[in-house]
């Protein structure tokens, strides 16, 4: 491994002495072709791509006309004034928020419960686990149903409990729509949380609990002392998924709202998606897409930090 | 444990109840939350599977009950003028097209990163860690343009190769992660006894990394099938669209129906749950050591 991170090649002394080129080829030969297409394809599709929106964002190109106006940073001065942009990443932060919180406290309470594999655990494992195989536009469309206020199950169920004063428009009021939108996400990715607590807790020491318990802590202790700090790990990576998802959550709201009502649900990538294919300012969504960009990418490093920490 | 989740029950009486009771207790509210669960996930879905037999009338009349007569013509219907036969068909395509794609080239690129010499390794490593922090949104503007000049916006290409090209870096440091864990002295012998690199890699470490490889297929598998943004701005034509993006476009011309709709949403839903049902262990794991390991 002492080769990483220098490139014989580079060296030309070396080169002139012991054959250089052909010496590095038969030494490296097999570890380059291997990486090599996979490689080419991620620049070609990935790499070249990415710069490319750098380089838009400082345009002011619509997408159809050959040439593209160099405005230096006017997209980037005209953030700051775009009220729909700061509702949006006002949305956005709700989203990332309530969209991380719900699932990690409800997935963990079910881990908590189906933990030592009582009665019926697989039938639990396998129904609570289940609306993460679907399509985001299948849970949107179920859900949009289960909100429409004329033959929707919750207003229908609400009418039936005497709560009939709740019953509304849920997706059509924009008080509520996101939040409408949200547990809906929320049903769909609290099953996944779910078993990677599931999972971690394997890992959770069952002789300290006990002597825990010897040792007179009562169950909330036990849980908040004891297993809690156990999952330390578990919890970082679920919380860093789902935060690096929610900034840039997209597929649900588009296909349930679309951003509406009066852009109560709009998030910073559903509006991004309408400048560049419905408005076709290129320039500017180019530079929206980066905003989602580098919230991501803060958001990223802060987990990579904050984990390494914690294994420290 | 019941008790510190579901105090309702169980920690409430456990004051006056004589312990044996206060542990059935638990126990009952254990099982009441579970069971509110239960019915909270799988009635939406229940409810449009039973919705599919129905007419809209019905729907709307009696949301809860059981179809009166079981109208398979619904389902028949929604399934020919839906093109579901031409959607479900795609994504097959997507998904073994995609998934072949991240894993050879994840397989080959992560052994090269875990176990071959290789030069400015750490610098590569980087590279390919920018594709696992940034979103989509960040390349999705001018790969719409980069694919209209390479005329694949009206290919199944339009999809697949980016499909494969972005889920590079997940697949590469999964496997490179499994191969790491592998002892590199198994590869040293079959170097010793006359193996090239490739027989190495082909013979003796690939099949070691199988658990590895299966990780990787359902996680794949489920993010390709389920994939919406992406092939909702690349895909141009409808004869070429997935069942995610089909489906939805199905639901935009048939809303005034409910019957159908139920009838289209659960065929669009069946095949991958059906798997899900066959398979649920390999995908409760695979989705778990991804989320873990990578």
């Amino acid at each position: 491994m002492a080769q990483t991170g220098f490139a014989p090649v580079a060296d030309p002394a070396r080169r002139a002495t012991t054959g250089g080129l052909s010496g590095h080829w038969a030494k490296y030969r097999a570890g380059y072709l291997f990486v090599l297409p996979a490689f080419l394809l991620y620049a070609v599709f990935m790499i070249y791509p990415f710069a490319q929106s750098i380089y838009l964002s400082f345009t002011d190109w619509n997408g159809v006309e050959a040439t593209k106006g160099f405005v230096g940073f006017a997209n980037y001065r005209r953030l700051a004034g775009d009220d729909l942009l700061w509702s949006s990443l006002g949305h956005t932060l709700i989203w990332v928020a309530v969209g991380t919180i719900v699932p990690l406290v409800v997935g963990l309470a079910l881990a908590m419960l189906l933990w030592r594999r009582p009665r019926g655990f697989t039938l639990f494992r396998t129904v609570f686990f289940m609306p993460q195989v679907l399509s985001s536009v299948v849970i949107a469309i179920v859900w949009g149903w289960i909100y429409n206020p004329i033959f929707g199950i919750l207003n229908r169920g609400l009418d039936g409990i005497g709560l009939d004063a709740l019953s509304r428009g849920w997706l059509g009021d924009p008080d509520v729509a996101l939040f409408a939108v949200l547990a809906a996400s929320s049903w769909a990715e609290t099953g996944f949380v779910f078993v990677v607590f599931l999972a971690g807790l394997q890992n959770v020491s069952r002789d300290l609990l006990e002597a825990a318990m010897l040792d007179g802590a009562n169950a909330w202790q036990r849980f908040r002392n004891v297993t809690v700090p156990q999952l330390a790990n578990v919890v970082n990576v679920v919380t860093a998924l789902l935060l690096i998802g929610g900034f840039s959550a997209f597929d649900i709201v588009f296909a349930m709202t679309g951003g509406g009502p009066a852009n109560a649900t709009e998030l910073i990538a559903t509006y991004t998606y309408k400048e560049a294919f419905t408005q076709n300012r290129i320039g500017y969504a180019a530079t929206l897409s980066l905003v989602i960009t580098v919230i991501s990418l803060v958001a990223s490093v802060v987990f990579i930090r904050l984990r390494e920490r914690g294994e420290s | 444990m019941a008790t510190s989740v579901a105090p309702r029950g169980g920690a409430t009486r456990a004051g006056w109840m004589p312990p044996r009771l206060s542990r059935s207790g638990g126990e009952i509210a254990r099982y009441a939350v579970l069971l509110a669960f239960l019915v909270v996930f799988l009635l939406p879905i229940l409810w449009i599977w039973s919705s599919a037999f129905k007419s809209s009338i019905e729907i709307a009349r009696s949301p809860f009950g059981l179809p009166e007569t079981l109208r398979w013509e619904n389902l028949t219907e929604a399934w020919t003028t839906g093109r579901f036969d031409r959607y479900l068909w795609n994504s097959v395509i997507y998904c073994t097209a995609i998934v072949g794609g991240v894993v050879a080239l994840s397989c080959l690129a992560g052994y090269a990163l875990a176990l071959l010499p290789l030069p400015a390794r750490d610098a590569i490593l980087l590279v390919f860690l920018l594709g696992l922090m940034v979103p989509f949104q960040s390349v999705m503007i001018p790969l719409y343009y980069l694919l209209r000049d390479l005329q694949m916006l009206e290919t199944y290409w339009a999809f697949i190769v980016p499909g494969i090209a972005l889920r590079l870096p997940f697949g590469i440091f999964l496997m490179r992660g499994f191969f790491r864990g592998l002892p590199p002295e198994l590869a040293d012998a079959a170097r010793l006894d006359g193996a090239n690199e490739w027989g190495v890699f082909r013979q003796v470490m690939l099949p070691l990394a199988t658990p590895g490889l299966a990780t990787l297929v359902v996680f794949q598998f489920m993010f390709t099938w389920n994939q919406f943004l992406m092939p909702l701005v690349f895909v141009q034509r409808d004869e070429l669209r997935p069942v995610s993006l089909g489906t939805m476009f199905f639901f935009g011309r048939f809303t005034a129906d409910r019957g159908m709709i139920a009838a289209g949403v659960t065929i669009s839903m069946l095949p991958v749950v059906l798997l899900y049902l066959l398979l649920q262990r390999r995908f409760i794991e695979g989705i778990t050591a991804g989320a873990l390991k990578s």
